[in-house]
């Protein structure tokens, strides 16, 4: 690495070697958010790899983060919400791993952690708000200064400037060059890229970047990313569109067995679906198939289709 | 039809509180809210900026909800989409009019908790606010919302109000600070919670800054709601009932949530309460 620019070709790689960027003990931004673009595969690497004590970083976060608490991956977390909405509500292994004290609780909420990221990417070593004073978060983030400022008079709060160590992203296209193509909402992941000291990629597929082109274009430049590799239905269970939905019966399935406790979980899912998984190819027959990816991407087929997806009762 | 369910009348109440022609924004996992700006938006407030929750897409017309935010269908036909920093940005330099928080705790000065329960020891790690504590302080003003205001005695008799005293931590502020500093010495941008609905009445905030009682549904009654509260709740001179939706109203939410997915944030009695309307 140079200056965090990697302006060379050859980042292709395959999965395992992707995970690796990470180490044990690095602050990690995640993209994606809620039930989707997560880089669940990646997640399940690392968990393979026996990566340990991570920061987790994020804004609206759910399974991805709740399994690599559930794989004990992580020792801090400073999230802005993890969970699955009014759906499926609490996240299970989130939720005993920081009440246990396995997981430092350092909550943030989203503007903060946007604002700094954006002091990361611009070279300053802080950016005021005017927002948080006066909430709980203040006290929970003893390094948050605050400052009059020097023209209105007004007192603000200084939150200091987060470049993870590495971001992990999933996008829908992507090239040799580690240049991305994401679809819809981008969520952070365009500020984790730029933030970040390490940029690694999974996408759907790996295209020429004629073909990004064609496309619409490129959404994070190649010479962010270390490394990518293509790894089709890579954020499954969670939505990579237009490829595929959401699979909500594999996250109820997933959510039953985290909720019956560890050992449950570690039986039901963590042997089946991740360690008995080291080939993704084993996890995609694991997961149904080519009848479950001809599943998922009938959303395809209209709004019926699509309601059909989510009307099965998990 | 002649009657509407308990989620369409608090849809209806939430959905009155929006003023046409402003930029207001629903966050995700909030299915009530998100319908009650669609049904703003085709009836009383055609003007509407409205932003989705996780994907930011600007005036979409989803053909349904789904049970999760960040869902494509979400954004379809949306004119626009904004990205992360611009959504934040909006409600730091003014322009977002209005945001809608909840929480597991709710307290008299309408400030929320959804990070944690307990003390300084972690009881329950609840799930985080996402970017609540921001708009809390950013956006023009917050409208409140629970659906489950109502705390029956546990095995212990003992009661876990939903509104309470003071919160075990504040996610998102409401009129004063946990040690007493009232929102105006803080110079915020926005002015704080306006209004309350929950499942068993309306409130709105005194000049105190206090929550109080403004109306109640057809079937509950003062005691209800006092016995369900955690502090001593001030009252307004004339208690209303509250308003209802008419029946063009609830055909339009019944297009709108085909599969159902508001009826997730109701505790399960509560979907079986019925209003007869006009």
């Amino acid at each position: 690495m140079s200056n965090g620019v990697h302006g060379g070709a050859g980042k292709q790689t395959s999965l395992e070697a992707l995970a690796r960027h990470v180490r044990d003990g690095d602050c990690v931004a995640i993209g994606g958010g809620l039930s989707a673009r997560e880089p669940m595969a990646v997640l399940r690497a690392l968990i393979r790899q026996g990566r340990k004590n991570l920061k987790v970083v994020g804004s609206a976060h759910g399974i991805d983060i709740d399994l690599l608490c559930g794989g004990g991956a992580v020792s801090a977390s400073a999230q802005s919400y993890v969970g699955f909405e009014q759906d499926f509500g609490m996240a299970p292994n989130y939720r005993r791993a920081c009440e246990s004290g396995a997981v430092a609780v350092e909550d943030s909420c989203c503007a903060t952690m946007v604002a700094q990221l954006r002091a990361a990417i611009q070279g300053v070593p802080f950016l005021p708000l005017r927002s948080i004073r006066g909430t709980g978060f203040e006290k929970l983030h003893p390094e948050f200064r605050k400052m009059t400022c020097p023209f209105t008079g007004q007192e603000l709060l200084l939150v200091p400037a987060l470049a993870p160590d590495v971001a992990i992203l999933h996008a829908q296209y992507g090239d040799a060059k580690g240049n991305l193509r994401i679809e819809g909402p981008p969520v952070a992941d365009l500020l984790f890229a730029k933030a970040s000291k390490t940029v690694i990629a999974t996408v759907e597929k790996l295209v020429s970047n004629e073909e990004l082109q064609r496309l619409g274009g490129v959404s994070v430049p190649g010479f962010y990313l270390a490394a990518v590799a293509e790894v089709p239905f890579g954020a499954h269970p969670t939505a990579c569109y237009p490829f595929y939905a959401y699979d909500r019966p594999h996250t109820a399935a997933y959510l039953a067995a985290a909720q019956d406790g560890p050992e449950s979980f570690a039986r039901q899912y963590l042997q089946p679906f991740v360690h008995d998984c080291a080939e993704h190819a084993a996890y995609l027959d694991k997961i149904g198939g080519a009848a479950l990816q001809r599943r998922l991407a009938s959303w395809q087929d209209g709004p019926e289709a699509w309601q059909r997806l989510y009307q099965a009762a998990p | 039809m002649s009657a509407c369910t308990l989620g369409e009348a608090m849809i209806f109440n939430l959905a009155r509180t929006v003023e046409n022609g402003t930029l207001v924004f629903h966050g995700f996992g909030s299915p009530l809210v998100q319908l009650a700006l669609h049904l703003a938006r085709r009836t009383h407030a055609p003007d509407l900026v409205l932003v989705a929750g996780a994907t930011y897409g600007v005036n979409p017309t989803p053909a349904f909800l789904t049970p999760t935010s960040n869902d494509w269908a979400l954004d379809r036909g949306a004119e626009a989409a904004l990205d992360i920093e611009e959504l934040f940005d909006l409600a730091a330099s003014g322009r977002m009019a209005q945001m809608f928080l909840s929480g597991a705790q709710i307290d008299r000065y309408g400030s929320c908790n959804v990070t944690r329960l307990g003390g300084e020891k972690i009881a329950v790690k609840l799930p985080g606010g996402g970017g609540g504590c921001n708009l809390s302080c950013d956006a023009g003003r917050i409208t409140l919302w629970t659906a489950a205001h109502r705390s029956p005695p546990q095995k212990d008799g003992k009661r876990r109000f939903r509104l309470v005293e003071q919160c075990d931590f504040v996610t998102n502020l409401g009129h004063r600070t946990s040690d007493g500093r009232p929102r105006s010495a803080l110079g915020h941008r926005g002015q704080g919670p306006d209004v309350l609905v929950t499942e068993l009445g309306l409130f709105d905030f005194d000049a105190e800054g206090q929550l109080r009682l403004r109306a109640l549904y057809p079937d509950v009654s003062l005691d209800e709601v006092r016995a369900s509260t955690g502090f001593p709740l001030a009252v307004a001179d004339k208690v209303e009932v509250t308003p209802l939706p008419d029946a063009s109203a609830v055909a339009i939410l019944r297009t709108l949530d085909p599969l159902g997915v508001h009826l997730k944030e109701l505790p399960p009695a509560e979907r079986e309460r019925r209003f007869p309307i006009a």
